[in-house]
């Protein structure tokens, strides 16, 4: 089914870049605004990553055997399953099946628990290992990069409460569920980043 | 239901990639290999979540083309990495 355009251009853009010409922009702008300047801020850390990584190539190559692999293949899953949770939420509300939408969006707020659980237990392991941001070049990168995303995947999860509680009352529908889709391609942002932080943290020697 | 079967098969090839990945990287010594098979395979995540679970492929090209190009550019400072 095609879906409506909800949002319209500001009118501050080129003309080819408008929905009519470019196609439909999923959930909403402002959400966009948001995540390109996420996308910035942690391709930020990616470009220190790479220059602390330039200066320090042995310690990297420590760094990355010292940590619990394990746990963050763990998290990766999680949040792999959670996109997919999130996308199925996405699916229902099309057809107007508001129960399971939910049933996929409490899916996806568990994954997200889940997910700060184990990187609270993966910091607390680390601190038991004698690590810290001062440890070194690696684990100062290490604590920007990874923490920064816990933060994000805790208040990713707290606007999934916000979007159940709205669904709740009744303010999704088929014709109008951009909030729901603003909130999905916000949690599929947050999965991008993990994929590109796990294997530069816990793969890369 | 197609719909429904695709993403159940794309959730199951990006965990496969991401566990066949973390192996190859512990087992093996070659830093060049792996930093150019988990390059490669950082971007063909990237393009399933961008095409199939942010359903970007039917929606806005710009943005589209923005997030893709997130996935190219930062995969190949990883193989440029491999030459430090």
């Amino acid at each position: 089914m095609k879906t409506p355009f909800v949002s319209s251009s500001l009118g501050i853009f080129p003309k080819s870049w408008s929905e009519e010409y470019a196609g439909r922009i999923p959930g909403n702008i402002p959400i966009w605004v948001g995540i390109l300047s996420e996308l910035t801020e942690f391709g930020i850390f990616f470009v220190a990553y790479f220059i602390a990584k330039f200066y320090y190539p042995d310690i990297f190559s420590q760094g990355s055997q010292s940590l619990h692999t394990s746990l963050g293949v763990a998290n990766t899953v999680i949040l792999l399953t959670s996109s997919y949770f999130i996308a199925k939420a996405m699916s229902f509300i099309r057809v107007n099946n508001k129960i399971k939408c939910e049933r996929y969006l409490w899916l996806t707020f568990s994954c997200g628990c889940i997910y700060l659980i184990i990187k609270t237990w993966e910091f607390n392991w680390n601190t038991l290992q004698g690590f810290s941001a001062n440890t070194n070049e690696f684990f100062t990168v290490y604590y920007y990069m990874t923490f920064n995303h816990f933060i994000h995947v805790g208040w990713a999860s707290c606007a999934i409460l916000w979007v159940i509680f709205r669904l709740r009352r009744g303010a999704y529908s088929v014709q109008e569920h951009s909030g729901i889709e603003a909130l999905a391609v916000y949690w599929h942002m947050i999965d991008l980043m993990w994929i590109l932080i796990f294997p530069l943290v816990y793969v890369l020697r | 239901m197609k719909y429904f079967k695709k993403l159940e098969y794309y959730l199951a090839t990006l965990i496969t990639i991401t566990l066949v990945n973390t192996f190859l990287g512990e087992q093996l010594n070659s830093t060049m290999l792996v930093s150019i098979l988990i390059a490669l395979t950082v971007t063909y995540k990237g393009f399933i979540v961008i095409d199939h679970f942010m359903e970007l492929r039917e929606a806005n090209k710009n943005l589209r083309l923005l997030m893709r190009l997130y996935f190219v550019i930062f995969p190949s400072l990883i193989v440029i990495s491999a030459f430090y």
